[in-house]
């Protein structure tokens, strides 16, 4: 193949972009099993040989509850955010996070800038790069912010600040979450569910069953599933065909 | 319910979770994951580069693409920088790096550290947050964490071949289950915040007036920016609440 041959040559346009995709795939995926290794390594060196007492089974536990929350997401998103990234960038979005907030609207930006059209290679090869810009940026503020002055942070705040930052970011986080999730509201019907299900769980059947809340989020994402799906709006025939 | 004055709750100090999440190693695994993403980063462009002509795609777009992604970048990464340093007294520098910086997202680490904690009996950040239970709650966030990128490596190949059978099933599923699921764990997890102490409904409080007057302005003035910052500024405000609070008694 001649380095000047015409792009419009439509041969050599399918062998160069079969070759970004083997790259792509390959090291993709090498590279996210690598990612995925070592963000397992600390947490198995902090359980099992940092001389803490942690068994295996209390772990477990509190997967199984995490997954029972958030597990339907695992499938969701990567189904959601698939026609939009394309497979080359799959795996950079997901090992990165931050994939709705940040790296979208970084693919987007660029793909308008240099007039690709959604769905074509150019756009995915733009998208790539975008996101690579974006990792640039990320790694770099994590690195001097976080990374250095959090460290100096962390040994010249005053204890009291820490202690403050530490018992309370739970509910610092939690009420701007409620608020993004009332104000930005597609589905009121389940958000109504939802509220009323955590209310009668927290406030209601925990007090009255002494060790029970531990599994009240559980019990609280399940039912709300279970009421939401039996509640919802059958409007259309298809809908009620479908169901 | 009593509501116990902050400092009689403070059992453990930081330093002892501390200790543990900021261990060599933690730095180390750190610091690999930073080296495998800049990898990454280098193998991709490099693939780029070689089948831009294929795509007919010239020298100047790429270098557009990656500017134009590089500033969009900007606001959202110095957003996430102040939510993750708001997290270096429960999760440790490194932890906080990986998790949240990376692969993960403040809203569901927080989410999921918090559920984790309460099956081994305690707290995350809060009364009784004791080496062991961020142990678990780490150990947990991170399997969590882990799932999505198996759900990547797993779906992406299937996707690509277009014969992933839940594209097909009824839209509706798709989009009822997961917004249940969502809504109730956080609105769950944050009801359980009101029974602790009155300093965490205040702190839940500041964070939500923060949150709402983040979006009121952004909607009033029509600034992007503003929107991409709230999360950051809604967790200071909060936790800002919170500090008075526990100063002033």
């Amino acid at each position: 193949m001649t380095t000047n041959a015409i792009p419009t040559d439509a041969k050599v346009s399918a062998d160069g972009l079969a070759v970004f995709d083997r790259t792509t795939s390959r090291w993709g995926r090498l590279t996210m099993l690598m990612g995925l290794a070592l963000s397992l390594a600390g947490p198995i060196y902090i359980v099992f040989f940092a001389g803490l007492d942690v068994g295996i089974s209390q772990v477990l536990v509190a997967f199984l509850a995490v997954a029972a929350t958030f597990g339907v997401l695992w499938v969701i998103e990567p189904v959601t955010y698939y026609p939009i990234l394309g497979q080359s960038s799959m795996y950079q979005a997901f090992m990165i996070g931050n994939i709705a907030n940040k790296l979208i609207p970084a693919a987007l930006t660029a793909q308008t800038a240099i007039d690709a059209k959604p769905g074509t290679r150019r756009a995915e090869l733009s998208a790539v790069s975008a996101i690579s810009g974006a990792v640039i940026i990320h790694i770099a503020s994590l690195l001097i912010f976080v990374g250095l002055l959090g460290t100096w942070l962390l040994s010249n705040l005053p204890p009291d600040i820490m202690q403050v930052m530490k018992t309370f970011i739970v509910p610092a986080v939690l009420g701007a979450v409620h608020v993004q999730a009332l104000m930005h509201l597609k589905q009121p019907r389940t958000a109504l569910i939802a509220v009323l299900v955590s209310a009668t769980v927290v406030f209601v059947i925990s007090p009255m069953v002494p060790g029970f809340g531990m599994y009240g989020t559980v019990l609280a994402v399940l039912s709300t599933v279970a009421l939401a799906w039996f509640l919802r709006k059958r409007t259309t025939p298809t809908d009620a065909q479908a169901s | 319910m009593t509501y116990a004055p902050i400092a009689q709750q403070a059992v453990t100090t930081p330093g002892d979770v501390l200790a543990y999440a900021n261990l060599p190693f933690l730095w180390l695994v750190a610091v690999g994951v930073f080296a495998v993403i800049i990898g990454q980063t280098v193998i991709y462009m490099r693939a780029v580069r070689k089948a831009a002509p294929a795509a007919e795609m010239s020298t100047g777009d790429i270098s557009t693409s990656v500017r134009a992604g590089a500033i969009s970048a900007i606001g959202p990464s110095l957003a996430v920088v102040v939510v993750a340093i708001a997290m270096l007294a429960t999760l440790g520098t490194p932890g906080v790096l990986v998790r949240v910086g990376l692969i993960g997202s403040a809203k569901y680490e927080v989410g999921a550290a918090s559920i984790a904690a309460g099956t081994a009996g305690g707290t995350f950040g809060g009364e009784g947050y004791t080496p062991e239970i961020f142990a678990i709650a780490f150990a947990a966030i991170s399997l969590g964490g882990a799932m999505w990128l198996i759900g990547a490596l797993v779906l992406t190949p299937l996707l690509k071949k277009g014969d992933v059978a839940l594209s097909r099933t009824n839209p509706k599923l798709l989009s009822i289950i997961p917004a249940a699921a969502m809504l109730a764990a956080f609105f769950c997890l944050g009801f359980q915040q009101f029974v602790i102490s009155s300093t965490h409904i205040f702190a839940y409080l500041g964070s939500a007036a923060g949150m709402a007057l983040c979006i009121w302005l952004t909607r009033f003035t029509g600034k992007k920016w503003i929107a991409e910052w709230s999360q950051g500024i809604a967790i200071v405000a909060g936790l800002a609440v919170a500090y008075f609070i526990t100063v002033a008694s």
